[in-house]
């Protein structure tokens, strides 16, 4: 009895002395509830749309995109091509660091060698390694060398946050990671691990103000709460919902669905290298089987899109008016019962947990009910990217995959997919590759796109992967805040602002 | 005095008490009979008839109990996730149930370092998180319903081992185990004979306790995503997708739910009730 | 005693070597967390590359000697997911499972003891029985489904409680509860076995026939003798209630040890893992001792360790 008194005392005095800041949103502070914690607000050590999410509030970029979707100057006010391989940009002269330092070319200079520095081992590297070199002409000028042309330079530096120079050199990498310093619309506040990131609003910013003096990023990783969350008025803004739980919103005094189209392209991925689907037939009976309609409107929600070819109109390269075959069980049916009993093998359509089970199940019964033997296997994330880029050889004979470059372009999605130097590919198809090495190496944008117009109608024509939708991103927000979400999935809070 | 009136002979299973055991019954009938009482295929989806409520229709289903995100009848995935919660949990609870009761019983009877070897063992899986293993297991061995047995029997056999180690040693210090050790009895002899009846009664509580608790495990490992394979119809599986569906559509969580419920709290009251009768100190 | 207290000490220290040694290589049986760090456009050669720089290429044997190293001088690694030192990250999430589990055992308790007292007493009351049919049907449920719907009631509908997430006193108590339901009913179990094994003892019928009356008699002389077995079973629940906090803190956004183990093993962050494992290790040995000393002090036929 004394025992449980006690231990009633600890748990109490442990509890009154937590953080008691305001558990519900007020006016002044904004509450966003994301999937996870950021693993690190250096904006160069990591690949991680959670961090991404937070960060790119700290750090302003040399271009960004505007709610539109189209590259728009940030630090950098314009840009001249000097010739194939040399960009030169003039930049801003009033920008400064949270810390009162003047934002210089120097700085830029020094962003871009960080990270493509091969010692500095920046996952991202792969993004910016056609970057050979980066000179400070003058203090609001830099020039900058890729490796060939490179016509996708400007989608990347939209991802290349500008970090001060003598910050990082002075405080060291871990200690940068632990107290980031950029020069955005918010300056870092506090990180309570495991529970929320703060920043505070930066009121010497050089571009739009943002209209809430803190902004507070939540970790909460079970979907159905972070709804629960915005349906009791604890949060402002939930990322990755799905359509099924906006329709919980919908019912909400408080809250509401907010869905946006993204870059991310869905796309049965095959083994074409390997049986049944070595055989055209079989593919092309595997493109007639799926609905896509049905899988949008019926099993998403509708505010997915069918795609006919490997890109969204959100994406650089995207040609209008490619055609794939419609769905025709019959059709479908009949080219199976065609090829014989070697269709009838089983075929292991393998997935990991955070893709959308009921698409995946949806994609399995299409195929059986066309006459295929497929199986669902599931396996974690990690063993899932391993097996996908382990190339022809042992490439899983189908998988479902949403892919996103987080570039907007079509080479950052179609040369790992289908070319043959990426462990991803196992097309093997010469006019493919040889399309989408033209397509990399001149910045023509009419040459793009007729190099690119080859490639998708190779894919409409021979299926060595089956687009399926232009994949969206489901957020949740209170009533009363006004956003338009951008295809690129950022979230610059800056933009955002209350209704009255 | 007149003779004490004449009582009705006292029965051994009175209604009462053992109407769990009537409802278990039913639940291994559906498990054994799933496809004579399921109207239809639990896995054909019809998309165009999502999220029905019960007492509804589309196309050419009739939902009994509505429809899930996929179509399919509520019904029919019902009576067939019957079949993997009760062989997940029979298989999963009789596998750790006995490898932990021989590993117990060894290391009771035979002390010193195979005592010190098996318990220290026992310890090291106690210790290792159950997450840890199922998603080791499921990325080594590959996904489904016998793996999903061989994790719960990994991590629950050293409860099993404790209990009848601990229960072994009190039981050895008998008298009349000591006597059966002095006439010159073999190992294997008074372990069976006389040790293991002894100490069955605790282990069969403990069984029975064990039996719930996987029911529920199946449902947690689902939960996580390391459960069985979809499309196949589990009663935990259809609980975790369902829960983002509470406040539009509650059937397709709340009626596997029930179902969940009433077996867990059948069989704990089924081992309650085997308790009593058993274990003399719990009378 | 000294003696068998040395002996489990020394067994523990194997016992969670091994565990560590175990962990070790069964993780890396499965890969490494090379392809979750990247994104999809890295080419083999940045993988490769990124491989070497955390030091993942290295024959096993020769990473398993770098960890052992490192644990001879008490570190344990940094994180390759949040690059910030293993220690710190438990450090900073073990007193939110501390606190859950704390929670979850004073619900359990608070409820679980009461009811097995009233079993004890006043078996085929009315009150017994439905209190028992409560905590039977709190242990029947799973705690990601008892999760959502007290968040459902109490914090969307009734907008008593916030949903999740920590922040103060009221953050704790659906998480606790939810965690607590699972242990009600062991609790009830064990204190009223506990219980009417002590009614049964000589001197409580000598102080019935000399009428003290029953309450009197539960306080001043049954609650100490029934509290071994009970602290016994709690010892083992707390266990049971650590395992169970990984979907709790899961469902409530809670920032305890349990998410980060689920969220270090799917991320394949192995020294985190390795770290939360060997410190979970050191307590479910801890609490094992204690229970198997316990156990031993209740029941004398028991020698601590001894042969026959």
């Amino acid at each position: 009895m004394r025992t449980r008194r006690m231990l009633a005392g600890a748990l109490l005095a442990a509890c009154l002395s937590l953080p008691g800041g305001a558990a519900f949103a007020a006016k002044e502070r904004l509450t966003i509830d994301l999937v996870g914690e950021p693993n690190s607000l250096d904006p160069h050590v990591q690949w991680n749309p959670d961090s991404y999410y937070v960060y790119r509030n700290i750090f302003d970029n040399l271009v960004t995109r505007d709610d539109k979707g189209v590259i728009a100057p940030q630090v950098a006010t314009s840009w001249k091509q000097l010739s194939d391989t040399r960009i030169q940009f003039q930049l801003r002269d009033d920008i400064t660091f949270h810390d009162g330092s003047k934002l210089t070319a120097d700085d830029v200079v020094f962003s871009v060698k960080r990270i493509t520095d091969p010692k500095f081992v920046s996952p991202q590297l792969g993004q910016f390694d056609k970057i050979i070199d980066a000179v400070a002409d003058d203090a609001r000028t830099v020039t900058l060398t890729t490796q060939g042309a490179y016509p996708a330079l400007l989608a990347q530096l939209v991802k290349l946050s500008v970090v001060p120079k003598k910050v990082v050199e002075a405080v060291g990498k871990d200690a940068f990671n632990l107290a980031p310093v950029g020069s955005g619309p918010y300056r870092f506040g506090a990180w309570q691990r495991g529970v929320s990131v703060t920043l505070n609003r930066n009121d010497a910013y050089w571009g739009t103000k943002a209209a809430f003096p803190s902004v507070v990023f939540r970790a909460i990783p079970d979907a159905a709460t972070r709804v629960a969350n915005l349906m009791a008025g604890t949060s402002d803004l939930a990322a990755n919902l799905d359509g099924d739980l906006a329709a919980q919103l919908k019912t909400s005094q408080r809250a509401k669905p907010v869905p946006v189209l993204t870059e991310r392209v869905a796309y049965l991925a095959m083994n074409v290298q390997k049986e049944p689907l070595n055989d055209p037939r079989v593919r092309r009976a595997i493109a007639q089987a799926i609905d896509k309609q049905a899988i949008t409107d019926g099993v998403l929600g509708g505010t997915e899109k069918p795609l006919a070819q490997m890109l969204s109109p959100a994406h650089e390269g995207f040609v209008e008016g490619i055609k794939d075959l419609p769905f025709d069980l019959a059709k479908a049916k009949a080219e199976l019962a065609a090829v014989g009993p070697k269709a009838k093998q089983e075929i292991a359509l393998v997935t990991a947990p955070v893709y959308d089970q009921r698409v995946v199940q949806a994609l399995q019964q299409m195929l059986v009910d066309a006459g295929l033997s497929v199986k669902i296997e599931m396996t974690d994330m990690g063993s899932w990217l391993k097996r996908m880029q382990s190339g022809p050889d042992s490439i899983p004979v189908m998988a479902f995959s949403r892919w996103s470059c987080g570039c907007q372009d079509a080479d950052g999605v179609l040369f790992p997919i289908l070319h043959s130097a990426s462990g991803w590919a196992n097309a093997k198809d010469k006019a493919i590759e040889d399309a989408l090495e033209a397509g990399r190496q001149t910045l023509d944008p009419a040459k793009r796109l007729a190099a690119y117009k080859t490639v998708h109608e190779r894919i409409a024509s021979e299926h060595f992967v089956i687009p399926l939708y232009q994949a969206a991103q489901m957020y949740g927000t209170s009533k009363n805040l006004v956003w338009t979400p951008t295809p690129n999935e950022s979230i610059f809070v800056n933009r955002m602002s209350w209704k009255d | 005095m007149s003779a004490p009136a004449p009582s009705l002979p006292r029965r051994r299973f009175p209604l009462k008490r053992w109407w769990p055991i009537a409802i278990l019954a039913v639940f291994v009938l559906t498990a054994i009979c799933a496809p004579l009482l399921a109207p239809y295929d639990p896995n054909a989806q019809n998309l165009v008839g999502r999220l029905k409520p019960p007492g509804t229709a589309s196309r050419s289903f009739h939902y009994w109990l509505g429809s899930d995100e996929l179509g399919r009848d509520l019904l029919s995935r019902i009576i067939y996730g019957t079949r993997v919660s009760l062989l997940v949990a029979v298989l999963s609870v009789l596998l750790s149930g006995a490898f932990g009761t021989a590993l117990g019983l060894i290391a009771g009877y035979r002390r010193g370092w195979v005592e010190i070897a098996v318990m220290r063992i026992a310890d090291v899986f106690l210790s290792i998180p159950a997450v840890l293993l199922a998603i080791i297991t499921v990325a080594v061995l590959g996904p489904s319903l016998v793996n999903v047995v061989l994790v719960l029997a990994l991590t629950r056999w050293p409860r099993y081992a404790r209990v009848a180690h601990a229960q072994t040693l009190a039981t050895a210090g008998m008298a009349y185990v000591e006597n059966a050790v002095l006439s010159g009895g073999g190992n294997a002899r008074i372990l069976f004979r006389h040790i293991l009846p002894n100490i069955a009664g605790t282990l069969i509580v403990v069984a029975t306790l064990e039996f719930g608790l996987m029911v529920l495990f199946e449902a947690g490992l689902s939960f996580l995503g390391l459960g069985v394979q979809p499309p196949t119809a589990s009663w935990g599986s259809m609980l975790s997708t369902g829960r983002n569906y509470v406040a539009t559509a509650w059937w397709v969580a709340t009626l596997p739910g029930l179902c969940l419920f009433a077996l867990v709290l059948t069989v704990n009251l089924t081992g309650d009730a085997v308790r009593d009768r058993l274990d003399p100190h719990f009378r | 005693m000294v003696g068998f207290l040395l002996q489990r000490a020394g067994q523990a220290f194997v016992t969670i070597f091994g565990v560590a040694t175990l962990i070790f290589f069964v993780q890396r049986l499965t890969g490494d967390p090379t392809y979750l760090l990247v994104p999809e456009t890295a080419t083999q050669a940045d993988i490769e590359a990124l491989r070497h720089a955390l030091g993942f290429d290295r024959p096993l044997i020769v990473q398993y000697l770098g960890f052992l190293a490192d644990l001879a001088r008490f570190d344990l690694g940094q994180s390759v997911v949040q690059r910030v030192p293993v220690v710190d990250i438990i450090a900073s999430r073990l007193p939110y499972t501390l606190m859950l589990a704390g929670g979850a055992l004073t619900v359990a308790c608070g409820i679980g003891i009461p009811v097995g007292i009233l079993l004890a007493l006043f078996r085929d009351s009315a009150a017994a029985k439905a209190a028992a049919g409560f905590v039977l049907a709190a242990q029947s449920m799973p705690t990601f489904w008892s999760g959502i719907l007290l968040i459902l009631l109490f914090a969307v509908t009734l907008g008593w409680l916030p949903p999740s997430s920590t922040g103060g006193f009221s953050h704790l108590i659906m998480p606790s509860i939810a965690l607590g339901l699972l242990s009600m009913a062991t609790f009830a179990r064990i204190t009223r076995a506990a219980l009417i094994e002590e009614f049964t003892r000589d001197y409580v019928r000598t102080a019935r026939a000399r009428g003290v009356g029953p309450v009197r008699i539960l306080l001043r002389h049954v609650a100490k003798n029934a509290a071994i077995p009970v602290i016994t079973v709690a010892a083992l629940e707390i266990s049971n209630l650590l395992a169970g906090a990984v979907i709790v803190e899961t469902v409530f956004a809670w920032p305890g040890l349990g998410q980060v183990t689920v969220q270090a093993i799917l991320a394949r962050d192995f020294l985190v893992v390795q770290g939360v494992v060997m410190l979970g290790a050191l307590v479910t040995i801890g609490l094992n001792l204690l229970s198997d000393f316990l156990y031993s002090v209740v029941d004398p036929r028991i020698a601590l360790g001894g042969g026959r």
